[in-house]
């Protein structure tokens, strides 16, 4: 049988193995033992703390190690109770679970590195693109006449001449992204009808229909004002303006009569019969628009043989 | 600062009164504090106005636009009408050069 032969051969491999592996362990062995000596006399020091990234690295290494050791153990028929590396892996592992918000956190700045690294340059809608830039202000093309003048005068006067020279220069602003200007007739219209229906949804009567069809349980809340109307918002707006700015601003005669309307109808009871404009739900066509203005049909006259002005005239 | 006035029952409150109240209540005297913007609310009861206190007169004066040292009284303005103005103008109109 050639399995003696093939066993005598690879004896010998076996035992250089076994030798090498004796002489790396004993190297391994003298670095460790130095390496525990530097860090115990202090010659890492962690005032600055350490890297997410690095710690990261290392945590998951050792998760490994520990976990192929476990394995290795198992695999062998050794039982995991009580294990050491068991409670390695459970610490690791509470404290790679605590490191997630902070990786949350810095996900962005790492995306957005690694793709810098890839393609070389910033993407077109990166905010940092648009950050003003002083130094682009200045004018960078120097003539010699500037630089011998400078030479001759006094100080003072050089910098005078030199910041009328650079004047001189036309500023032309820089060109971003351009984003054409496409809202048609159509789309304004369809813009209109959603923000209707929205206001629409949240009337009165639309709500109380929900009310009565919904399940949960009925809330009577005390509120201070159940119409927070945008008049009303306006007005808040203005008098935050006015305490802080300590100025008191004009009232256009449109806004005069826009706030009169608007005290006359939450003072009368005009808001018992009268429901807001459903119709955007409906279908129908609404009959008076944001200013409580009625909207009125544009009727189209037939042209008829009209009399022209000259004809009098040639009379 | 802002200045929230409560008078029921009465009509607004002048000026002058809420200076002296100001300087009671902040050891001053009523000469370096100006009041200005008061607006009383629908219904009466209620003004909200605002007002200043330097630390010296000299102070307000530098910092104060003129027409509330004319409510304080320490400045007289130029009381010219609008026609005399344009009366005025139009004479001038007519001489060309320095007159003597």
């Amino acid at each position: 049988m050639a399995a003696p032969e093939v066993l005598e051969s690879e004896i010998t491999n076996a035992v250089t193995l076994l030798k090498n592996l004796q002489d790396q362990v004993m190297a391994v062995t003298a670095q460790v033992q130095a390496l525990t000596k530097k860090v115990q006399a202090g010659v890492y020091s962690t005032e600055k703390g350490l890297s997410l990234l690095e710690v990261k690295d290392q945590l998951l290494l050792m998760y490994l190690m520990d976990l192929s050791h476990l394995i290795l153990h198992k695999a062998s028929g050794g039982s995991l109770q009580g294990h050491a590396a068991v409670l390695r892996l459970v610490e690791i592992r509470t404290v790679l679970e605590k490191l997630r918000p902070l990786d949350q956190k810095l996900k962005y700045q790492i995306d957005k590195l690694v793709k810098t690294a890839v393609t070389g340059s910033l993407s077109e809608n990166d905010p940092l693109r648009f950050k003003p830039h002083p130094s682009n202000m200045m004018s960078k093309l120097s003539t010699e006449d500037e630089e011998e003048d400078e030479a001759e005068d006094g100080q003072s006067e050089a910098s005078g001449k030199k910041s009328t020279k650079g004047v001189s220069k036309k500023y032309v602003p820089p060109r971003l992204v351009p984003v054409h200007y496409d809202e048609t007739e159509a789309e304004r219209e369809r813009k209109r009808l959603e923000r209707a229906k929205r206001r629409a949804l949240s009337s009165s009567v639309i709500r109380e229909l929900k009310e009565q069809y919904s399940d949960a349980p009925e809330e009577i809340r005390d509120a201070r004002h159940p119409h927070v109307t945008r008049q009303s918002q306006e007005d808040q707006h203005r008098i935050n303006y006015e305490e802080s700015m300590m100025v008191r601003l004009s009232v256009s005669k449109r806004e005069k009569g826009r706030r009169k309307r608007a005290n006359v109808m939450s003072s009368q009871l005009h808001s018992l019969t009268h429901f807001s404009d459903i119709s955007a739900l409906t279908g129908g066509a609404a009959h008076l628009d944001e200013d409580q203005n009625p909207i009125k049909k544009r009727k189209k006259l037939p042209k008829k043989g009209r009399k022209r002005k000259g004809f009098r005239r040639r009379r | 600062m802002v200045t929230d006035v409560l008078h029921p029952g009465k009509a607004t409150v002048p000026q002058t009164e809420i200076r002296e109240k100001l300087a009671k209540m902040y050891q001053t005297t009523p000469d370096v504090i100006f009041v200005f913007g008061f607006r009383t609310h629908f219904g009466g009861g209620n003004t909200i106005g605002f007002g200043t206190i330097y630390d010296s007169l000299d102070y307000g004066k530098k910092n104060e636009p003129k027409h509330r040292f004319v409510r304080h009284g320490l400045y007289e303005k130029k009381k010219s009408s609008r026609k005399q103005r344009k009366e005025r103008h139009n004479r001038m109109k007519k001489v060309r050069g320095t007159v003597g």
